[in-house]
């Protein structure tokens, strides 16, 4: 049961357009009616204060303690899940004022006073000595409960949370230093879920300051025990995460070898797995397998949000995936360019598949130049240059579709190519690599083409068909194994039902919300 | 060894290897020494100490040196080696000075990726390059442009390359490369022509002498007419199309299980 909320993560979310990593000024409004749906029992009109509004907030993170401290107990991860899907619409209210109340108010006095009084002014230390004098002896008062790591380890990664969007990567950095050892030392299941947000920021930290390559280390251990313990959620976002640094210093043999020797966890979710799908999708392409890497890129394409939060991942999969398909010989379809969020972005890659669509080797040089720079940043010119070859294998078969019989004179014309002999030998490779089909005469130096074999004679079509029923059964077959039956379903009476379905509503909710968590990623 | 020691040694090489008409056997010779000497230095594990340049340098040059005396010797696997210890101190070593040498060598081991036709490592070592070098400097240039040639199967440009190798070690590896192409135009030419005058497939192939051509025919059984001065080649037209019946079978069967299951 744990695991049906996050597969079906697609869900869209609405007028959000967060840049990553930056601190954004939340318009009041919408703020207010975050607020507002979050906290079920407010009333959605009311205009509330600054004052009401933090308390509003606070509450809501005391919540998810609870939640925390529940997963714990039940040992039921979905529980933290929860907590930790809140995160994303958490993050646009935090401010220290509130970071410092949650603190003060949750570390008490008690058995371990020096562990945690030393928390509390480390914690409020990152924060500022402005938030620190905002405590005031009313909040010293406050309840007293029994301490969890979990919460310990929430509260550090809200504040992580909280020094990336204010730019204090130095601090940050320190910061996550501490709670990846804390989180390594203590050794928890419970603490799983967050000990994967853990590592993304402190692996975010490190790619601010440009530090990727001394965290590699740390990773790869964490990897390899969180393998050992079968931590599908930290383990997805290490390898990940490994992946990442090796793509910054473009390692892809290293990073190839790491995918070799990992098996990607069935159930990671979906955000995760749309990032190994891309990583594993250009690491195919460089080392041309192209049918592979298409595969992959479409599933990433397909397991990414729909949203405008993910519109840097989908640009930069979706600009992949056209290079890819044309390198397979396919040309990417119209529709593709004209979509709203990738429209812009695309426009360079547009111009080469019209290039390579005709066939025409002078644009695909030229569009090419004119666009070097773009294509570099992409990390995809090399890819690019491969595509000349296609182009001009487009150009011939053209050629050889629309003329029976033409000399090698006119082919090395049309196409441009240096000399006869080149044009020979192209035809020639062309014929054997079964571009075409045809025949050379040598003495005369003509190229004819063969009469268009029907193709119905051929195993062509039964393959393509055992293609497609592969594909239903496994369809069918996901389907049966992914459905869930409630326990005791036939006893819920009407109210019971009516709660579940309150239930379901805000998990919906919160779902779209975590889509947000793609924003992080579409930088690459 | 002291490192003073090794330096001496690593001159003395360098002095050979550069000399007009070096002894290879003496270099070899001075390198496995160095070799030894170089382990109880930091050469292969550095994590004690970090950023010893002086070492660090030291044990690239002598690198260096062994990759281009491995081209000269003609052994590839122990250029693959060199390479392959070389390529942590382009990568990873970010303090040390550039080497003047690092991108020929880089070159140089494209080249030989390119020989033994392992493209798809060819294009993962491409991507470690600069984007800077990968435009602008000569000695990479001509390895990209060489195997753009191949795939497009411009021969042609792949033969007249050979004149403009940036330095002599690539000669080694494009006469390698040479055999890969007589290889691969034969087997395009095969599929291409029906049949082929012997001194056009001469031209074609990049051979001179009648007798060569002959013998590289009956190397890639080709039926050649005497009279006529003409190859056939084989077609494969007539070629009976087999009903896959085995794997028919084993689909239907697959089928059949799915579907039972459904209904």
């Amino acid at each position: 049961m744990s695991e049906t909320p996050r597969r079906s993560t697609r869900l869209n979310k609405n007028q959000e357009d967060d840049t990553k990593g930056k601190a954004k000024p939340v318009d009041q409004d919408v703020e207010m009616e975050d607020t507002a749906a979050d906290a079920t029992s407010e009333s959605t009109e009311k205009v509330l204060t600054p004052k009401e509004l933090e308390a509003l907030v606070v509450a809501d993170i005391k919540q998810h303690f609870a939640l925390f401290i529940k997963s714990a107990k039940t040992h039921e991860a979905r529980f933290a899940i929860r907590a930790l899907r809140a995160v994303s619409s958490l993050r646009k209210r935090l401010t220290s004022h509130i970071l410092a109340q949650t603190i003060a108010s949750c570390y008490v006095k008690g058995k371990f006073l020096f562990v945690i009084v030393d928390t509390i002014s480390r914690l409020l230390g990152y924060l500022g000595s402005e938030a620190a004098a905002s405590i005031t002896a009313e909040h010293e008062t406050t309840v007293t409960k029994s301490e969890t790591p979990e919460v310990d380890v929430y509260l550090h990664l809200l504040v992580m949370i909280y020094l990336l969007d204010q730019n204090q990567l130095e601090k940050g950095m320190e910061l996550s230093n501490i709670t990846v050892k804390t989180v390594q030392e203590l050794n928890r299941r419970s603490l799983d879920q967050l000990a994967a947000k853990v590592y993304f920021y402190y692996a975010r930290f490190y790619e601010l300051t440009g530090r990727l390559s001394e965290i590699r280390p740390t990773l790869l251990n964490a990897q390899r025990t969180a393998t050992l313990r079968r931590d599908d959620d930290t383990q997805s976002t290490l390898i990940n995460l490994l992946l990442r640094n090796y793509f910054h210093y473009n390692l892809y043999d290293q990073a190839d070898k790491l995918v070799s020797k990992t098996t990607f966890p069935e159930n990671a979710t979906n955000n995760q797995l749309a990032r190994y799908m891309y990583y594993l999708g250009r690491i195919k392409a460089i080392q041309l397998e192209y049918t592979e890497s298409h595969q992959s890129l479409l599933q990433a394409v397909r397991k990414a949000p729909q949203n405008n939060v993910t519109a840097g991942f989908q640009q930069e999969a979706n600009k992949l995936l056209i290079i890819v398909q044309l390198l397979m010989g396919e040309i990417p379809e119209r529709s593709l360019f004209r979509q709203p969020v990738l429209r812009k972005a695309l426009v360079p890659y547009f111009q080469i598949t019209q290039a390579v669509r005709v066939g025409d080797l002078n644009k695909f040089q030229e569009t090419l130049a004119a666009h070097a720079a773009t294509f570099n940043t992409d990390k995809n010119y090399t890819l690019i240059l491969r595509l000349r070859h296609n182009v001009i294998k487009t150009g011939i078969r053209m050629i050889s579709l629309s003329y029976s019989r033409i000399s090698l004179r006119d082919v090395c014309l049309k196409l441009h190519l240096d000399s006869e002999e080149d044009a020979e030998y192209i035809v020639a490779k062309s014929i054997r690599d079964g571009v075409i089909d045809a025949t050379i005469d040598h003495e005369k130096g003509f190229m004819r083409s063969k009469e268009n074999v029907d193709i119905y004679s051929t195993n062509e079509p039964q393959h393509a068909f055992h293609q497609r029923i592969g594909f239903c059964l496994k369809l069918h077959n996901d389907s049966v194994k992914a459905m869930r039956f409630p326990l005791k379903a036939v006893q819920l009476d009407a109210a019971e039902v009516e709660a579940a379905r309150d239930q379901e509503r805000t998990l919906v909710q919160e779902i779209a919300e975590a889509d947000e968590d793609m924003d992080e990623d579409d930088d690459l | 060894m002291a490192i003073s020691e090794v330096k001496r040694l690593a001159q003395a090489l360098s002095q050979e290897y550069n000399s007009a008409n070096p002894d290879l056997a003496k270099c070899g010779h001075f390198l496995s020494q160095l070799k030894i000497a170089l382990i109880e230095l930091s050469y292969l594990t550095h994590e004690e100490r970090p950023n010893n340049i002086e070492e660090l340098t030291l044990a690239r040059d002598v690198l260096e040196i062994g990759a281009q005396w491995s081209v000269r010797t003609k052994d590839i696997p122990s250029f693959e080696r060199y390479m392959a210890q070389l390529q942590t101190y382009y990568n990873d070593h970010s303090a040390l000075p550039a080497s003047p040498l690092k991108y020929n060598l880089i070159g140089l081991n494209l080249l030989c990726l390119l020989s033994q036709n392992r493209i798809s490592d060819f294009h993962t070592a491409l991507e470690t390059i600069d984007p800077e070098q990968l435009h602008n400097n000569p000695a990479i240039q001509h390895p990209i442009k060489l195997e753009q040639s191949l795939m497009e199967g411009s021969y042609n440009r792949v033969w007249s390359s050979r004149s403009e190798v940036p330095s002599q070690e690539y000669l080694f590896f494009i006469d390698i490369l040479m055999d890969t192409i007589r290889n691969e135009i034969a087997s395009c030419s095969e599929k291409a022509y029906t049949s082929l005058p012997l001194s056009d497939a001469g031209t074609l192939l990049f051979f001179t002498n009648m007798e060569d051509i002959l013998n590289f025919a009956k190397e890639r059984n080709w039926k050649v007419n005497p009279v006529e001065q003409k190859a056939y080649f084989h077609s494969d037209a007539d070629e009976k199309i087999n009903i896959p019946a085995d794997q028919i079978i084993k689909q239907t069967m697959f089928y059949a299980r799915d579907m039972d299951r459904i209904v």
